[in-house]
Parts: C-alpha cells; sequence; structure tokens
C-alpha cells in the first residue's frame, strides 16, 4: 500500500538514506528503511518518551499523566489476574503488556496522515505471533514438563493416530489466524483510508472510516492480548 | 453543605454510570475475544491441512499420489477446524 506522504521516509531519503520502492527492499540498509521499520521505532520511541516524560518523578499524589498510566496498568492488570491467576500473571505481565500498548499505539497511527500503522505489514504482525506462539509452547513444558505432550494426544490412547494431526493442525492454525486477523484488519484500514483519501480527500470522506478506524485498532489490539492470555492459560492448565 | 449533598450525588451518579459502562464494554470485549476469531481460525485450519497434504503430494512423493494426500489433508483440516469451534465451546461454558 502506498501512501501519499509519509514524513519519516521523505527525512530519510532527504539524507541520503536508500528507501525502497517495494514493500521490503534489496539491501541490509533499505530493509532497514521500509517505511513498516522506521515507523516502528517511531512507536517505540514515542512509547519510551511519552512514558519517562509522565512517569519521570513518581508522586504519592499523582498528577495528570501519571493518574493515566495508574488507571491503564491497574485495569490489565486487573484483567490478566481474573483470567491467568496470580503467578503467571507476575511472570508475564511485562510482555503481554508491551505487547498491548505497542499494538494499540500501532494501530492508531496509522490514523494520522503522513504515518502509517507497522501493524498493517505481515512481517511485524507474523514476529509478534511467533513471540506468542513459542512463549506458549515454553509455558506449558516449564508448568507440566514432558506431560503437556498429552495436550496433542487426545482424550483416548486408540484415537492417537487421528487426533495428533487434528491437534497439531489447529495448533499451527493459532499462528497463522492471529497473525492474519491483526494484519488483515489494519491493512485494510489503511488501504480504505489511503483510497478514499485519494478520491475525496477534500470533501471529507475518510472521516467516517477513520471512526471506525479508532474502533477497529483498539479491538484488534485488545483481541490480540485476549487471545495471547486465553493460550497461555490453556497450556499452562495439566491436559484432562 | 448543600452543595456538598450535590457533588456527593453526582459522584454516585457518575460512578454508578461508570460502573455500568465498563461491565457492558467488559462483557463486549469478552464475547468478542471469544467468538471473533472463529472464523478467522476455522479457514486457518483448513489452508494448513490442505497446504500440508498438497506439499506431501508435490514436493515429498513427486507426484506419485497426487490426489491423495491432498483429500487426506482437507479431511484432517475440516476436522481440525471443527475441533477448534468444538473447544471454543468447552471453554465457554467451563467459565
Amino acid at each position: 500500500m502506498e501512501h501519499p506522504i509519509l514524513f519519516i521516509s521523505i527525512i530519510l531519503e532527504k539524507l541520503g538514506l536508500p528507501i525502497p520502492h517495494g514493500p521490503v527492499g534489496n539491501g541490509l540498509v533499505e530493509q532497514l528503511c521500509a517505511p513498516y521499520m522506521t515507523y516502528t521505532w517511531f512507536t517505540m520511541i514515542f512509547l519510551v518518551v511519552v512514558g519517562k516524560m509522565t512517569l519521570g518523578n513518581l508522586e504519592m499524589v499523582p498528577g495528570k499523566g501519571q493518574n493515566f498510566w495508574e488507571i491503564l496498568i491497574g485495569g490489565m492488570e486487573n484483567f490478566f489476574l481474573e483470567n491467568m491467576g496470580r503467578e503467571l500473571t507476575d511472570k508475564l505481565f511485562p510482555m503481554i503488556a508491551t505487547f498491548a500498548l505497542y499494538i494499540a499505539v500501532a494501530n492508531l497511527i496509522g490514523l494520522i496522515p503522513g504515518f502509517m500503522s507497522p501493524t498493517s505489514s505481515i512481517n511485524t504482525t507474523l514476529a509478534l505471533t511467533i513471540i506468542v506462539w513459542l512463549t506458549h509452547h515454553i509455558i506449558g513444558f516449564r508448568a507440566n514438563g514432558f506431560a503437556y505432550l498429552k495436550h496433542f494426544l487426545g482424550p483416548m490412547p486408540i484415537l492417537i493416530p487421528l487426533m495428533l494431526p487434528i491437534e497439531l493442525i489447529s495448533n499451527f492454525a493459532r499462528l497463522l489466524s492471529l497473525s492474519i486477523r491483526l494484519f488483515g484488519n489494519i491493512m485494510a484500514k489503511e488501504t480504505l483510508l489511503g483510497i478514499l483519501f485519494m478520491l475525496a480527500g477534500a470533501f471529507f470522506a475518510p472521516l467516517p472510516i477513520m471512526i471506525l478506524g479508532v474502533l477497529v485498532s483498539l479491538v484488534q489490539a485488545m483481541v490480540f492480548v485476549l487471545l495471547t492470555v486465553v493460550y497461555f492459560t490453556q497450556s499452562n492448565e495439566h491436559a484432562h | 453543605m448543600l452543595s456538598g449533598l450535590i457533588d456527593y450525588d453526582t459522584v454516585v451518579l457518575r460512578t454508578k454510570v461508570g460502573t455500568k459502562m465498563s461491565k457492558m464494554s467488559k462483557e463486549m470485549i469478552h464475547l468478542l475475544g471469544n467468538y471473533g476469531h472463529i472464523g478467522f481460525t476455522f479457514v486457518a485450519a483448513i489452508f494448513i491441512g490442505m497446504g500440508g497434504g498438497i506439499y506431501l503430494d508435490q514436493k515429498v512423493f513427486d507426484d506419485r499420489t497426487t490426489p491423495w494426500f491432498t483429500f487426506i489433508g482437507l479431511a484432517f483440516g475440516i476436522a481440525a477446524g471443527f475441533k477448534s469451534l468444538f473447544d471454543i465451546l468447552k471453554q465457554q461454558n467451563k467459565e
């Protein structure tokens, strides 16, 4: 999806760095300068700088910035506690909360003209999903040892030849569905906004889609986090 | 005194409205999370099953078994899709 204007790409081009013309470049520098990479870094810098600005000095009586973060982080922790229990939450809260914040911000910056969502590239979402997928297997093996493999063998020994392929396929389907859902929703939003902006941008045609885009961005971030939590909980349980 | 009372009432009203809203949106998020991925998971299971079958036919056995592993993979993929639907239902009943 070619955007009308991507200001980070323009700045990098003025600095003499190569900007890839396809979705992914050829050399290493070109790949690092691809828009989804630069906007990923932009999102990371944004989160770090805003966190530093609002939480630089913690106070007993919180101000505006600290209040916002306390509500957000407290709400997320309560949600994880309800679904995962104390132990898993303590272990995995930093990772899942980072994913939630990163995906939400990355989805939302695509609504501002001149920015794009890093999550509208399959590379970003697949990377996030592979991390989640590997982590849920690691959690399973650490919690249950080799008894974790019973998750894939079905209820009865006689059904193993039938159930093993089915369980493996449905486990790999998680990898595919989790990445493609996020990618597809955000890419559709970005493409639709780009086309409407090109066709009738002067008549505010993209405005209704932008309102829907806010909803889609937040809901997709929440769904990703919720499914991550569900997978972690399931692999932590004992096999039936 | 009076203004204090009014403030108290509005505070109570606000918190009531707030909890009601958050309860509704919480339920909404739970429903979206639990059922919103049914379609994608079903399709992804079928794709992976059939893709595995086609890979076995064309790359591993060099077209000697051509239609069979594709069909077997498709059948397993569809079964895996239904199994993931069944899992979602089971998990929902448990809660």
